[in-house]
C-alpha cells in the first residue's frame, strides 16, 4: 500500500486504501440511528442488553442484533459480569468519536464526565 | 450521463437528475453499498438516469445479470442430475411436463426473493427473523443449515462419481475440488468471483452436445409413446425427488444475499426480473437435455427402470452412445456439482453473516471478513472429509436429501409468500393478487406431494399413485390459489398498489423502525399446524432412509 510522505503530492495520497476502507466501515456502523441510540446509552458507562431495551423501547432482539453489528466493527465490547453479558463502548476512541460526533451537530453530550470515569474505573 | 439524456426526455430527466439513488437503510454491511461490478460491467450507484436506447439497456442488463442466472443454473447441480438422469431412465419422458412446471415455480419464487433483496437491502433470514420472531428465526436458519450440510455432501459425491469415472481416486478429486471451491471468493472481489461462477454456467450447456450426441448415436430413435412404461417403484417418490430438487430453500437465502451484495437495488429490478428469466431458461434447458437423453438411451433396453445412481449412468451411456457421451455426462455431472457446490456453501455464509450481523460479502478479503470466509471454507472442509469416510451410502443420502428438501420447502416458501405481502416491508413492491394466486397454489400443491410421500413411507402398501392423487392435487391448487386471492395484504389503505410515484427509489426504512407484523389468528394458525406438520413429514423420510440402509 502507498505510504504518505507530506510535501510531494505527487507521491499519492496520504491515506492508504486499506485505512480509508477500514475508517468508513466504522463509520458505517454509526449510519443506524437505532445503533448510535444504543451507543449514546453505552456513553452512560456498561449495560447489560436488558437496560437498553427498556431504555430505547426497542425488541430485544434488535438491540442485540445492533449490538452485534456495532461489536463486529470494534465499536462495543461485550463482558460478563457474573451471569450477565454487558456492553461498553470498545475504548476511549469511541468515546472520543461520539464526543466530537455530538459536538459536530451542536449537542453536548451531558453524560460525558461519568462515561470518562466509568471507562478509567474500568481500564 | 451524457448530454444526450436531456435531449432524450425532458420529463424523464427532470425526475432522474433530482431522484437520489434508492439507499436501502437495513444494510448490515458497507461493501453492501455502492456501484455494481458484475463480471461483464458496471453500473454507478450515482447513476440514476433513465435507459432510452437500447444499446445502453443491453449494457445495463449485462452488468446486472449474475444472482439469477447462476442460481438458477446451480440448481442441476449433483443431486438434480441425478434425479433428471434417474427420472430419464426408469420412467422415460413421463417427467418431462414436471421440469416444465418447476421451471415456472422456479421463476415466481426467484422473482420474489429478487424483489426482496433489492428493495429491503436485507437477507431472507434476517427478515425471516426479524418479521416472524426469534424462534421461527432459529428454526428457518436451522432447516437452512442442516439441509445446506447434507447438499454440499452431495455435491461432493457428484465429484467423487464424476472424476471416479475418468479413474480420479476420490481421495484426490475431493480435495482438489475443496480448494477450487475455497479459492473462489478468496480474492474478496465480487467481479473475480462471478466470472469464476460465469464459467462453469457457461460449462453447464455441456448437456446439449451430450442430448445430440446421444439422439445421433441411438438406433432406431424409440417412439415417443414407447417412453413412459409403468415400472415398479413409487411415483410419488419420483415426484417429491424431482420436486425436491429443483426447488430448494437455499436459491431463496442465496439469491436475495447475492442480489444485496451485488448492490441492486429496487432501480434495477426490470433488470433483475430478466436475469431471473434467464436463469430459468438456463436451468429448463439443462435439465430437459439431460432427461431427455437418458429417456432416449435407456427406453426400450434391460436397463429401463434400473437406476442406480450417476456414475452407473455415465458408463451406460458409453455402453450405449459411445466413449463421448459417457464423458460429457461426467463432465457435465463434475460441473453441476462444483456450481452448486458453490452456491449452496455462499448461501449458508451469507445468512450466517446475516444473523449473526457480522461482515458478509464477497467484496470482502479473508482479513476484512474472517469469519464468512471462515465459515464458508468450515463448512467446504467438513462436507469434503464425510465424503471420504469409506463404504459410507452414498447413493441413498442423495435421494434422501432432495425429498428432504421437498418436504422442507413448505415452510420456506410460507415465509416467502408472508413476507412478500408484509406492506412494512415491500411497500408499493408487495405481491400482486396473482401473484398471489399462483404462488400459494404452488405450496399447496407441494404440500400435498408432502403429504403424499410421508403416506406412502409411513404405509409402504398404500395405494398413493393413481387417478386419486391427481384429483387431490388439483384441489389441492384451487384451494391454495383461493387462499392466496384472499391472503390479507396487510394495511391496504397505506399506499396504493401499482406504479406509485416515488416507487423506483421506494426502499425498506430501517428494519428495527418497522411496525409490529399484524398477527391475525389465521396466520398463526397456520404457521404452528404447518410446524407440525413438517416436522412429522421430515421424521417419516428419516424413517424411510433407515430402512432403505438397512436393507441394504
Amino acid at each position: 500500500m502507498r505510504r504518505s510522505s507530506p510535501g510531494t503530492p505527487a507521491s499519492g495520497p496520504p491515506l492508504s486504501e486499506t485505512v480509508a476502507e477500514r475508517l468508513a466501515d466504522a463509520m458505517f456502523a454509526l449510519s443506524t440511528p437505532s445503533r448510535v441510540l444504543i451507543l449514546g446509552c453505552l456513553l452512560e458507562g456498561p449495560r447489560p442488553v436488558g437496560d437498553l431495551t427498556s431504555l430505547l423501547g426497542m425488541e430485544q432482539s434488535s438491540v442485540s442484533h445492533q449490538l452485534r453489528v456495532l461489536r463486529d466493527h470494534a465499536l462495543v465490547r461485550a463482558e460478563r459480569v457474573g451471569r450477565q453479558r454487558v456492553y461498553a463502548l470498545h475504548d476511549e476512541h469511541v468515546i472520543a468519536l461520539l464526543q466530537a460526533g455530538l459536538r459536530h451537530v451542536g449537542e453536548q453530550g451531558q453524560a460525558v464526565t461519568a462515561a470518562d470515569e466509568d471507562a478509567s474505573s474500568a481500564s | 450521463m451524457s448530454q444526450r439524456n436531456t435531449i432524450d426526455g425532458a420529463h424523464d430527466v427532470t425526475q432522474a437528475w433530482f431522484s437520489p439513488p434508492a439507499d436501502r437503510r437495513s444494510l448490515l454491511d458497507r461493501a453492501h453499498r455502492g456501484d455494481i461490478v458484475g463480471a461483464l460491467g458496471r453500473v454507478r450507484s450515482a447513476d440514476t438516469g433513465p435507459r432510452r436506447r437500447y444499446r445502453r439497456r443491453v449494457a445495463a442488463f449485462l452488468a446486472i445479470m449474475g444472482p439469477g442466472v447462476i442460481v438458477l443454473a446451480a440448481d442441476n447441480d449433483a443431486g438434480g442430475i441425478a434425479t433428471y438422469a434417474q427420472a430419464g431412465q426408469d420412467y422415460g419422458l413421463r417427467f418431462l411436463w414436471l421440469l416444465v412446471v418447476m421451471a415456472g415455480v422456479l421463476l415466481v419464487n426467484q422473482e420474489m426473493v429478487g424483489r426482496l433483496g433489492a428493495v429491503t437491502g436485507a437477507g431472507h433470514a434476517r427478515l425471516i427473523h426479524e418479521r416472524f420472531g426469534r424462534r421461527w428465526g432459529a428454526f428457518a436458519l436451522g432447516d437452512l443449515l442442516i439441509l445446506n450440510f447434507l447438499v454440499i455432501v452431495t455435491e461432493f459425491i457428484g465429484v467423487a462419481l464424476s472424476l471416479g469415472y475418468f479413474g480420479v481416486t476420490r481421495y484426490i478429486s475431493v480435495p482438489l475440488a475443496a480448494l477450487a471451491l475455497i479459492a473462489f471468493p478468496l480474492a474478496g472481489r465480487f467481479r473475480r468471483w462471478e466470472r469464476a461462477m460465469y464459467l462453469l454456467v457457461a460449462a453447464s450447456f455441456i448437456a446439449v452436445p451430450l442430448l445430440m450426441l446421444v439422439h445421433h448415436s441411438v438406433h432406431p430413435i424409440p417412439a415417443v409413446a414407447a417412453l413412459g412404461h409403468r415400472v415398479p417403484g413409487s411415483t410419488v417418490l419420483m415426484v417429491v425427488a424431482l420436486a425436491g430438487t429443483t426447488v430448494a430453500p437455499w436459491q431463496l437465502f442465496f439469491q436475495q444475499s447475492n442480489v444485496v451484495d451485488k448492490r441492486i437495488t429496487a432501480r434495477w429490478l426490470p433488470y433483475e426480473r430478466a436475469d431471473t428469466v434467464a436463469g430459468t431458461l438456463l436451468f429448463a434447458l439443462g435439465a430437459v437435455a439431460i432427461l431427455v437423453t437418458c429417456a432416449l438411451a435407456f427406453s426400450a433396453t434391460p436397463l429401463h427402470g434400473a437406476f442406480t445412481d450417476a456414475s452407473t449412468v455415465a458408463s451406460e451411456l458409453r455402453d450405449r452412445a459411445g466413449p463421448w457421451a459417457g464423458a460429457l455426462f461426467a463432465m457435465a455431472l463434475l460441473n453441476g456439482s462444483l456450481l452448486g457446490a458453490a452456491a449452496v456453501t455462499l448461501s449458508s455464509s451469507y445468512a450466517i453473516g446475516d444473523v449473526t450481523g457480522t461482515k458478509h460479502s464477497l467484496h470482502r478479503t479473508w482479513r476484512d471478513a474472517p469469519k464468512f470466509h471462515g465459515s464458508y471454507a468450515a463448512l467446504v472442509v467438513l462436507a469434503a472429509t464425510i465424503v471420504l469416510i469409506p463404504k459410507a451410502p452414498l447413493g441413498i443420502v442423495t435421494t434422501g436429501v432432495q425429498a428432504l428438501a421437498g418436504v422442507l420447502l413448505p415452510s420456506a416458501l410460507v415465509f416467502l409468500l408472508l413476507l412478500c405481502n408484509d406492506r412494512a416491508v415491500l411497500g408499493p413492491w408487495v405481491n400482486s393478487r396473482w401473484l398471489n394466486a399462483i404462488a400459494a397454489s404452488v405450496v399447496a400443491v407441494l404440500l400435498v406431494l408432502s403429504g403424499l410421500l410421508t403416506i406412502s413411507t409411513l404405509f409402504p402398501h398404500a395405494q398413493t399413485g393413481g387417478p386419486h392423487t391427481a384429483i387431490l392435487v388439483t384441489a389441492a391448487g384451487i384451494l391454495g390459489m383461493l387462499f392466496g386471492l384472499r391472503l390479507p395484504r396487510h394495511d391496504t389503505t397505506a399506499t396504493p398498489d401499482g406504479d406509485v410515484p416515488g416507487k423506483p427509489i421506494w426502499t425498506m426504512p430501517p428494519i428495527e423502525t418497522l411496525p409490529a407484523p399484524l398477527r391475525s389468528p389465521a396466520r398463526t394458525i397456520a404457521l404452528v399446524t404447518l410446524r407440525a406438520y413438517l416436522l412429522l413429514a421430515a421424521t417419516a423420510i428419516m424413517i424411510k432412509i433407515a430402512r432403505l440402509i438397512a436393507a441394504s
